[in-house]
């Protein structure tokens, strides 16, 4: 089974190769049809055209963009992606150090997604059953046209102003410092043992984390209601209510782990939502995520930043595809034959 | 005369009628449709509607609370911001740049993604292939990212914004038409009009395309949602539009500063949002039930 899952993710990563190529050809090239100059920040007023000239010929502005290309790409795969113009700093550094915080919130997103969703797409189809799905549509529907920004500025009003409860700004307490094992918050505070640290952490999580998971989980409900609704005209429902099985049971013993497939697939191809969706939640929420990086990035036109963080997020987004893949032959004993 | 114009000759007329009123009965669709024209008409009337002008500052009457809180006058219905500018007068002109964006990249998206798919799935082969294969590429970004991108590319400005969502979304539109082109092109109704001797362009326009057209105005109207979230999003950044013109997305971003002490100018922007999200999400909801008679049986 081990070696099955290992085969799959090596081979979906090996195919994702030319596209993640390809993926960065189409980057480089719309960065430079920029139309401010992105050296322009680093250089004093006073500068003249031949200072210009120097840092241009400097940092490799100064040749065809193909050549460009070629030479971005060779450094890229040996894991250097230049250095950012705005912090001065080497794009690979200050994404490493952001990655841990977005994983984490995209990881606490989607599970609070699936604690949402699950029992919402049951219930959505037990209304679907008793003839009242116009209620359930109409309250789908509305949770689908609230995106996750505004979720996070509606959750901080509730939450942060009418009723100060929780806090709204950073990863953690001013006063808590991470320990740097995993990068991930919640767990190397917990292996640190700092419980009361792990708490505030936990706190500062929950309302960046649940933002996403709101605006992700109406598409959730409706796949998996529509896979409850397949799964019903199923023989084997029939079989198991001859067998004199509780309707309850039959729900969600067998018919859920059948619609959970679909679902699983679609939260694949909607993986990248749930990024797009926490580039403004980290924003708002202050959290030192990628996402927050990137808008930095974009306001000050810092294209290898830029770069990079776009191949981040086409290298996170093949991986997620590679890995649905592989618990989609987990979960369907269908599909594992070799 | 068209395979099409045949059936409508043997008294299909009458049935088509029949679901024009059935479109305006599915509530869904009236309710929708009511609301985004509530919201072309606040944009298009926006000067005579707007009781000031949305960038006038009134620095004395800075964050004045709406009508119906203490202190509340009716000169400034809901309010003014940290600039004095009348909160009211903003959403509405705010609703227009929403509605361009909107209505213009929902119709690019649609034209070059329903364009393509009609190309690729009616031809198949090579063509698909390599329509499909950017389809999976495009794919690959997450959307927000690519239009940051892409803004970051071509500058900024309502028409960039335009550029940028057509840019990113004309996959949606591609995929889901595609797949059911490539259904409808194995029908009998085409097979008999190229058998007639139609064109391959004619048997596309007048066989394969009024089939997809259903779906292709169900994801025309879900786009528009889509674009006007995307166009709220890049402006609460400040990369959509130049300042002088005004966004709710901007709206949004000046509202962040005062959320402790004036919550209506954040809420202002964000029901407007939502309201007018949600009016195209339910008219496409139910344009999709009301159009496709399998999900009417399905009750779906």
């Amino acid at each position: 089974m081990f070696q099955l899952t290992l085969a799959i993710i090596t081979r979906r990563l090996m195919a994702a190769i030319p596209t993640l190529v390809l993926l960065s050809l189409v980057v480089f090239v719309v960065l430079r049809l920029l139309p401010v100059d992105p050296l322009a920040t680093l250089l004093p007023p006073s500068a003249t055209a031949a200072d210009s000239a120097a840092l241009r010929a400097q940092l490799g502005f100064d040749k065809p963009i193909p050549m460009q290309f070629v030479i971005w790409i060779w450094e890229a795969v040996r894991g250097n992606l230049g250095n950012s113009i705005n912090f001065h700093q080497p794009v690979t550094t200050l994404i490493l150090a952001a990655l841990p915080a977005t994983v984490e919130l995209a990881g606490v997103g989607l599970l609070m997604a699936l604690l949402i969703s699950i029992p919402g797409g049951v219930l959505a189809y037990v209304l679907y059953q008793r003839k009242r799905e116009a209620v359930a549509d109409v309250a789908v529907t509305l949770l689908q046209s609230v995106p996750s920004f505004l979720w996070a500025l509606l959750l901080i009003i509730v939450f942060g102003v009418l009723w100060p409860v929780l806090p709204f700004s950073g990863r953690v307490g001013q006063e808590v410092t991470l320990p740097a094992i995993t990068g991930l918050a919640l767990i190397d505070l917990l292996l640190a043992g700092r419980l009361h640290d792990w708490l505030s952490a936990l706190s500062h999580l929950f309302l960046p984390a649940l933002s996403l998971a709101l605006s992700f989980a109406p598409m959730v409900i409706r796949v998996l209601r529509s896979g409850l609704i397949d799964a019903a005209n199923e023989p084997y429902v029939e079989v198991a209510r001859l067998r004199g099985l509780s309707e309850t049971r039959i729900l969600w013993r067998h018919m859920l782990k059948n619609a959970v497939l679909p679902t699983i697939t679609m939260i694949g191809v909607q993986f990248g939502f749930l990024f797009s969706g926490a580039l403004l939640v980290e924003m708002i929420f202050g959290f030192p995520g990628v996402g927050n990086l990137m808008v930095q990035a974009v306001k000050a036109n810092d294209m290898p930043l830029i770069q990079g963080i776009a191949l981040l997020f086409c290298l996170l987004m093949l991986t997620i595809n590679a890995i649905v893949d592989v618990t989609y032959v987990l979960l369907n004993p269908r599909l594992r034959s070799p | 005369m068209t395979v099409a114009d045949l059936n409508t000759q043997t008294g299909a007329e009458q049935p088509q009628r029949l679901q024009l009123h059935r479109l305006i009965r599915q509530p869904r669709v009236a309710v929708g449709g009511a609301i985004l024209l509530m919201m072309i008409l606040a944009a298009l009337l926006a000067p005579w509607v707007a009781p000031h002008d949305p960038l006038e500052q009134d620095l004395l009457q800075m964050l004045a609370p709406p009508v119906w809180a203490q202190g509340g006058s009716a000169t400034f219905p809901l309010g003014t911001d940290s600039l004095g500018r009348c909160v009211l007068s903003r959403v509405i002109y705010g609703a227009r740049v929403a509605l361009i964006v909107g209505i213009m990249s929902a119709l690019g998206a649609m034209l070059i993604g329903s364009a393509l798919a009609l190309i690729g799935g009616y031809f198949g082969g090579r063509i698909d292939r390599a329509i499909s294969y950017v389809v999976d590429l495009w794919m690959s970004f997450p959307p927000v990212v690519l239009s940051l991108i892409l803004l970051v590319g071509v500058g900024t400005g309502v028409d960039k914004v335009i550029l940028a969502v057509v840019l990113v979304d004309w996959t949606r539109f591609c995929r889901v038409v595609r797949a059911d082109v490539l259904i409808t092109r194995r029908r009998d109704y085409v097979l008999a009009a190229r058998l007639i001797g139609f064109t391959h362009l004619r048997t596309l326009l007048r066989e394969v395309l009024p089939a997809a057209v259903p779906l292709i105005i169900t994801l025309f109207s879900i786009e528009m949602g889509v674009a006007i979230i995307v166009e709220a999003t890049l402006s609460f950044i400040g990369l959509s539009v130049p300042p002088d013109v005004t966004t709710w997305g901007q709206m949004l971003a000046d509202a962040r500063g005062d959320i402790q002490s004036a919550l209506w100018v954040m809420l202002v922007p964000v029901c407007a949002i939502i309201v007018t999200v949600l009016g195209c999400n339910l008219l496409g909801d139910g344009l999709r039930v009301a159009l496709d008679p399998r999900l009417r049986l399905r009750g779906e």
